[in-house]
């Protein structure tokens, strides 16, 4: 199945605590993107009412279990899980973050950074070969929002995923909110990153809204990719670029938090058409610089 | 990937999740070697966010037995914290550290107020409830008598010092009554929430002896006996069939 037109498609991360809101409001969007892990771990009426909606509306997959960068080999039993529900699903392509969440012992269930080193992305590469040889749709890497980094790291962000990219064939789920704060937390140019990205790499796109955080301990406030609050403009402005640039199947709005907030996430739906609407009027292209490359 | 990565991932979850990351213990230089180069502010808020949710985890299931834990609430978790690091990401898992954890603190220090094992135990059997239901919901009750019956399986059977149902009633009452009491936590036929039975001992004993497919000739004859199981059946503690072969 592919993702209804118009491209690219535009709708949320389903979660069940609102499931009869989204079930409800199903016109107003184009497609819904499934956790898989939520299919795999939440039982089976769950999973019923996700793979009811097979046919009434496209749905992409998403992960947020595998750990890829936890140096241990894939769990292959997990993998076979998250095919069949790809399957199920019929998904036109399945993501994971560039991140580790547990080792041996501990899990602490929030996404953490990867050293970004050519030995790290070579293991990632292999790891990314052998989701791709059992799940049968494109594989895309999503990046993640970091709060620290490893002291050995020698790549930018955007050297790490371009290399592993490049190598695998793999496609990017691109976070602009992440991007957003990671280009304010670690002080680098995110439209800078943006044009370092090959033109069509990016299959879909995430926007999200966060806060800003203060703690004592902290030299200056941070920002925190929370899922909770409207999408910043900054990162819709992002979200223009990659629309020109990349021409995405899918922007997916992503909310975890203050969910009964309906008529915020119905207004960030809006926004997120809006921006399309523009890019497509040609509107945006004509007043926003983009790399000679495009 | 060189072995070395996969010993430095732990060495960082395990400051991670420590009492010294999550509540800024020592923690103005780096705990282990390996953790040398690290920018340890950021890492601490690492740390708070993802005690945070773990917490938000905990304190929901046992949303009672917090209110309860009152000015004590900062010292367990502390201990807590320090004594059982995150090992799992899901709810119940969670939430049974946290009971496993809060039992063995009670055991030798009496916990106040005392009826808070058995909150915390009912919090505890309502969280379990809920995740069944989920994974598979109570089927509709066959009306008649003619059935095979047997216990409900997702039914949790408590055995508490303190009545202490008005605490999830919400009823105002000064302390719970202190009597031995079989408290039955399931999710009723029809309904999506848990409701909390007391269980007389004569009826537990009858529900004791029903763990298989049983037939009400098996049974003989008993006076109320059909009343009883048809009772049983409406509130969800048995589990009605009228199909052969269960």
């Amino acid at each position: 199945m592919t993702l209804r037109k118009p491209s690219p498609a535009v709708g949320i991360g389903y979660r069940s605590a609102i499931g009869d809101w989204t079930r409800d409001n199903l016109a107003h969007f184009d497609m819904l993107e499934i956790t898989v892990d939520h299919c795999i771990s939440s039982g089976e009426p769950v999973a019923s009412e996700i793979f009811d909606l097979v046919g009434q509306i496209p749905m992409t997959a998403h992960g947020i279990g595998l750990s890829i960068g936890t140096d241990v080999p894939l769990d292959l039993a997990y993998l076979d899980k998250v095919a069949t529900i790809v399957e199920r699903l019929r998904a036109p392509a399945y993501s994971e973050h560039l991140a580790f969440t547990r080792a041996p012992g501990r899990d602490l269930a929030n996404l953490l950074p990867l050293p970004k080193t050519e030995e790290v992305a070579g293991s990632i590469i292999a790891k990314v070969r052998m989701i791709q040889s059992r799940i049968p749709v494109p594989f895309l890497l999503e990046n993640i929002s970091y709060l620290f980094e490893w002291p050995e790291s020698r790549m930018t962000d955007v050297e790490f995923l371009n290399l592993i990219c490049r190598e695998t064939d793999a496609g990017l789920l691109l976070d602009v909110e992440n991007l957003y704060l990671n280009a304010h937390n670690h002080g680098f140019d995110p439209h800078a990153f943006l044009n370092d990205l090959p033109a069509g790499i990016v299959k879909e796109v995430h926007a999200a809204g966060g806060v800003t955080v203060h703690r004592d301990f902290l030299a200056r406030p941070l920002l925190a990719d929370s899922h909770s609050h409207p999408v910043p403009d900054d990162a819709l402005d992002l979200l223009d670029r990659v629309l020109v640039r990349h021409r995405p199947d899918a922007v997916v709005l992503e909310r975890d938090d203050r969910l009964l907030e309906f008529d915020e996430i119905m207004d960030d739906v809006h926004r997120i058409r809006a921006r399309v609407a523009a890019v497509q009027s040609g509107s945006l292209h004509a007043s926003t610089p983009v790399a000679a490359s495009d | 990937m060189p072995a070395r990565l996969l010993q430095r991932q732990i060495s960082l979850l395990e400051y991670l999740t420590s009492a010294g990351a999550i509540f800024g213990d020592g923690v103005d230089v780096p705990p282990v070697p390996s953790l040398q180069g690290f920018d340890l502010a950021p890492l601490r808020l690492e740390a708070c966010f993802s005690h945070e949710k773990r917490m938000e985890k905990i304190i929901a299931a046992f949303a009672r037995t917090f209110e309860l834990l009152g000015d004590n609430q900062a010292t367990v978790v502390r201990d807590f914290v320090a004594a059982c690091p995150s090992v799992d990401i899901r709810r119940i898992e969670n939430a049974r550290q946290f009971y496993d954890f809060a039992c063995a603190r009670w055991e030798t220090t009496p916990p106040q107020p005392p009826y808070l094992r058995d909150v915390a135990s009912c919090e505890l059997a309502i969280a379990t409830t809920r995740i069944k239901h989920k994974a598979r919901p109570s089927q509709p009750v066959a009306t008649a008598h003619t059935m095979r019956f047997r216990r409900n399986r997702d039914a949790v059977f408590l055995p508490c010092t303190y009545d202490i149902r008005p605490i999830f009633e919400g009823r105002v009452t000064d302390a719970p009554e202190r009597r031995d009491v079989m408290l039955a936590i399931l999710i009723p036929p029809d309904n999506d929430q848990p409701a909390i039975f007391e269980v007389p001992a004569s009826v537990y004993g009858l529900l004791a002896e029903l763990g298989t497919w049983t037939d009400r000739a098996a049974l003989g004859p008993m006076e109320g006996l059909d009343e009883l199981i048809s009772d049983l059946a409406d509130h969800g503690l048995l589990e009605v069939t009228s199909e052969a072969g269960h």
